[in-house]
């Protein structure tokens, strides 16, 4: 198990270095001058020349590279261009509040998604099953940027019954909408996928064993149909998470909820590219990590899969 | 006739959303004849009853869906933008399966240290968020079509390349393939006479279920200012530029959004069943 854990964190390490070095990249070829950038339209020339020689902007591009990638694995994300702060204190502080929202979301997805995936697939072809697909699909359908402005439309707009964006520290009322737009997709397709997860267990011979020996019916849906239908869903909140990080973006930038997704959108379009940089390393990171992490517990939920 | 009749009873929604696309291509096709104005017409204000109007005015049988705060036909512009969405849906679809299929190929042909590199690009791409990269394309190159069909392309082949790749792993092997080579085709002519026309199937699927999401990302682009530049109409830009109205011109972001969400909607309709179709082991269990 820890070999295995082993072997694919350091399997990390050259996606992580292959990423950042294509953002890099594609940051240097960013049209504009980046150190006038820093120095600000009205500062004179010796001083952009003065930011350019400090920052090392002048140097070659690998050098450029190099030098952020020997900083980053110490630790050291950079500064930001727009606050002058380190990039690794504010990306602390705007990673909880994405964490929040995300942690929100996935918990109301598994569940609701989960009881009405499971409802569908015990009452197959009913009216129940039929409008919780329609709604699965409809949920992943529905461009998230455009969702999100009928939830506002709706809510805020007309009845006027919640803010249309915004943030308090701790837990507020401005988390409901977007987590609202968020979680309808995620609960639609964790309502097909466990849909047929269980459809797929209840025809397996053990569950016919069981029943045959009289098993009690709620144990038989405990012990032998969730537990079994458990690894797909596990699965799925280990790459919604992956797919969700895209439409947070989107959703944080609208809701204008200060967490990662605004923060890295913010950093492009400003062109803070220390701030860019290293908050699309800690996305990826986060990624890379989830993904290990969902392929440990199929080894705890699923003890025929062994990683000896 | 009759199997078209059997499918129709069989699949009735499938059957709706395949008639509402075929719609849609029309549309596009047809674009100019169906908009009613010219979509980059401006028009501030206009007179009824003696009584001065000003832009956005709402929907009415002169402007079925409104117009902008502009005074422009939002109908016309919807009409455009389901165009360019389809176009762009396409190029940037086909760009992508280009990339995919041809790497995807070569990874599964060749394998050992080619594979490797090849899909430890995909690996790269696949921790990162599609739509970032897509921005960052954009912002490199400059708004416009060929860019976010570009954008669209980077973000869609890694996909492409593996689903390839699976597929040309399990053909590879097999008889009729070492036959060629003992008779000493070449490698190229087994690489596309044989391994890729047995991929053909998957190919199709691939192209088309990748479509409507292309489409999203253009409309996300767009959204963001990122994507096509604005005299072009484009559903994401429109319903960008209604933001601001939600309250006094609801119409606005309406229309231009349910034209996307029924494209996509009908699109993943259509996908489910053709998954069914060709899968038959996955319609027991899903149905």
């Amino acid at each position: 198990m820890w070999r295995y854990i082993r072997a694919r964190v350091l399997g990390a390490i050259p996606i992580l270095l292959g990423m950042s070095l294509i953002v890099f990249l594609f940051l240097y070829l960013i049209p504009g001058d980046t150190a006038r950038l820093v120095a600000g339209p009205s500062a004179d020339r010796a001083t952009v020349e003065s930011i350019r020689t400090e920052m090392g902007l002048d140097a070659p591009w690998y050098t450029q590279y190099l030098r952020f990638f020997s900083r980053a694995i110490r630790g050291d994300l950079g500064t930001s261009f727009q606050s002058r702060k380190p990039v690794v204190q504010e990306i602390g502080v705007v990673l909880k509040r994405t964490l929040q929202l995300t942690v929100v979301v996935q918990l109301l997805s598994f569940f609701i998604g989960g009881t009405l995936g499971i409802l569908s697939a015990l009452w197959r072809k009913s009216v129940l099953d039929k409008v919780v697909m329609a709604f699965s699909v409809l949920g992943l359908s529905l461009p998230q940027f455009w969702s999100a402005l009928l939830f506002q439309m709706f809510f805020c707009a007309r009845l006027g019954l919640l803010p249309p964006s915004g943030y308090q520290m701790g837990w507020d009322i401005y988390i409901v909408l977007p987590a609202l737009t968020l979680t309808w997709p995620s609960a639609g397709l964790m309502a097909r996928i466990t849909r047929v997860a269980v459809v797929d267990v209840v025809g397996q011979d053990y569950v016919r064993t069981a029943r045959a020996k009289g098993i009690n019916p709620l144990k038989i849906a405990v012990k032998h149909i969730a537990r079994n239908a458990l690894i797909p869903m596990v699965t799925l909140v280990g790459t919604d998470i992956s797919r969700m990080i895209g439409g947070m973006i989107m959703i944080e930038v609208i809701f204008t909820w200060p967490g990662m997704g605004k923060y890295v959108y913010d950093a492009l379009i400003a062109k803070d590219f220390p701030a860019f940089q290293a908050s699309t390393l800690v996305i990826a990171a986060l990624i890379i990590g989830i993904n290990i992490l969902v392929d440990i517990t199929y080894g705890l939920i699923d003890p025929r899969i062994s990683y000896e | 006739m009759t199997d078209v009749k059997k499918f129709i009873k069989s699949e009735p929604t499938t059957s709706v959303a395949l008639l509402v696309l075929l719609v849609y291509v029309l549309i596009a096709i047809f674009a100019p004849y169906i908009a009613t104005h010219d979509p980059m017409a401006v028009k501030t204000s206009r007179q009824v009853n003696g009584e001065k109007q000003y832009a956005p005015f709402p929907p009415s049988s002169e402007h079925w869906f409104g117009t902008d705060q502009l005074g422009r036909d939002i109908f016309s512009r919807v009409v455009y933008g389901v165009r360019v969405s389809i176009i762009v849906g396409i190029i940037a679809r086909g760009l992508s399966m280009l990339l995919g299929v041809t790497l995807g190929l070569i990874s599964g042909y060749y394998g050992g240290v080619v594979d490797n590199v090849i899909m430890r690009i995909t690996d790269v791409f696949f921790s990162f968020p599609a739509i970032l990269l897509a921005m960052m394309v954009t912002m490199v190159l400059g708004s416009g079509l060929w860019t976010v069909c570009l954008a669209i392309m980077l973000v869609g082949w890694p996909d492409v390349a593996r689903l390839v790749r699976s597929q040309v792993l399990s053909v590879r092997n097999k008889e009729y393939v070492t036959a060629i080579k003992a008779l000493g085709g070449s490698t190229s002519r087994i690489m596309v006479k044989h391994i890729l026309r047995n991929c053909l199937g998957i190919i199709v699927v691939a192209f088309s279920m990748g479509i409507p999401g292309a489409v999203m990302y253009e409309a996300g682009l767009s959204f963001f200012g990122l994507g096509l530049r604005p005299p072009i109409p484009s559903l994401g830009s429109i319903i960008a530029d209604g933001r601001g109205y939600i309250i006094f011109a609801p119409w606005y972001s309406l229309f231009p959004g349910l034209a996307l969400a029924i494209f996509v909607l009908c699109c993943n309709v259509v996908g489910d069943t053709l998954v069914d179709v060709l899968d038959p082991s996955y319609r027991n269990k899903g149905r």
